[in-house]
């Protein structure tokens, strides 16, 4: 399975035509088909190329939203 | 706009941008949760169908109330709603309540409406949260048409059998917690 950096996982910030992919707990989840990322943007506070463990602890929803989505990569730690 | 009431929630910390962009979000998901519900409605037919037609109804009617009191706090926040329909449809904070490849399939159907309620109690506990202790008016509104996604989530889980709802369906009147509002 890929691996992503940070850095990697910015340029997936569903703008222009790019892939919508966000992080949560090491996974890097494909959003890109849902209703609720268009444009890269969720609920107005969220922004996608990022890792979102601690958006969604404060989230009105749990992990089972996004373990929806297929897994495309790997976040690397560093 | 309400300049001193747009100030005072300012004040207390409130992103005021985002915060009427989700409103406007949300004002677009009721609006078009009505749309969608209408042809889901007229779709619930058959001994099964015409059994959660009335539950499906007043849903439809109470997301339409659900609108019309959020529409005079977005103006209050100087916000305002997209000049066309597309967008706004587009903008919603949930994703369209279409109607099953099946509409016989009263299971799906039921799906559907029960996933849009979801949605809708997601959003306006986010809603409540941001505001809760900041901008009184907003979280009363918004705690208002929480608890009313509240029930309708509830009826349709308990057809199906995810467990009783707990109260009887409305009688007579339409949203006894936002209709405060719509005075």
């Amino acid at each position: 399975m890929r691996k992503f950096t940070k850095k990697e996982l910015a340029q997936y910030d569903g703008k222009g035509g790019t892939r919508t992919y966000v992080a949560y707990r090491g996974k890097v989840y494909d959003v890109s088909q849902s209703f609720l990322w268009q444009d890269g943007r969720h609920q107005v506070l969220h922004s996608a190329g990022k890792e979102l463990s601690g958006s969604l602890a404060e989230a009105p929803h749990g992990p089972e939203l996004l373990e929806k989505f297929k897994v495309v990569g790997i976040l690397e730690s560093s | 706009m309400a300049k001193v009431a747009r100030e005072v929630v300012e004040k207390a910390g409130v992103n005021l941008d985002q915060l009427v962009e989700l409103l406007v979000k949300n004002a677009a998901a009721e609006l078009t949760t009505y749309y969608y519900y209408t042809i889901l409605r007229v779709n619930l037919i058959g001994l099964e169908g015409e059994t959660i037609k009335e539950i499906a109804e007043t849903a439809r009617v109470e997301d339409r109330n659900h609108f019309e009191a959020l529409v005079p706090r977005i103006y209050e926040l100087d916000g305002k709603l997209p000049e066309d329909m597309k967008s706004f449809h587009d903008t919603s904070a949930c994703p369209p309540a279409s109607l099953p490849e099946d509409p016989r399939d009263i299971q799906a159907m039921l799906r559907v409406l029960v996933e849009a309620e979801r949605c809708a109690v997601r959003g306006y506990t986010h809603l409540c949260n941001l505001t809760a202790g900041k901008d009184h008016r907003t979280y009363d509104l918004s705690q208002a048409i929480l608890n009313e996604e509240i029930e309708h989530e509830s009826w349709f889980s308990e057809f199906l059998g995810e467990g009783p709802s707990g109260h009887f369906l409305r009688r007579g009147e339409t949203s006894p917690f936002v209709s405060k509002f719509l005075r």
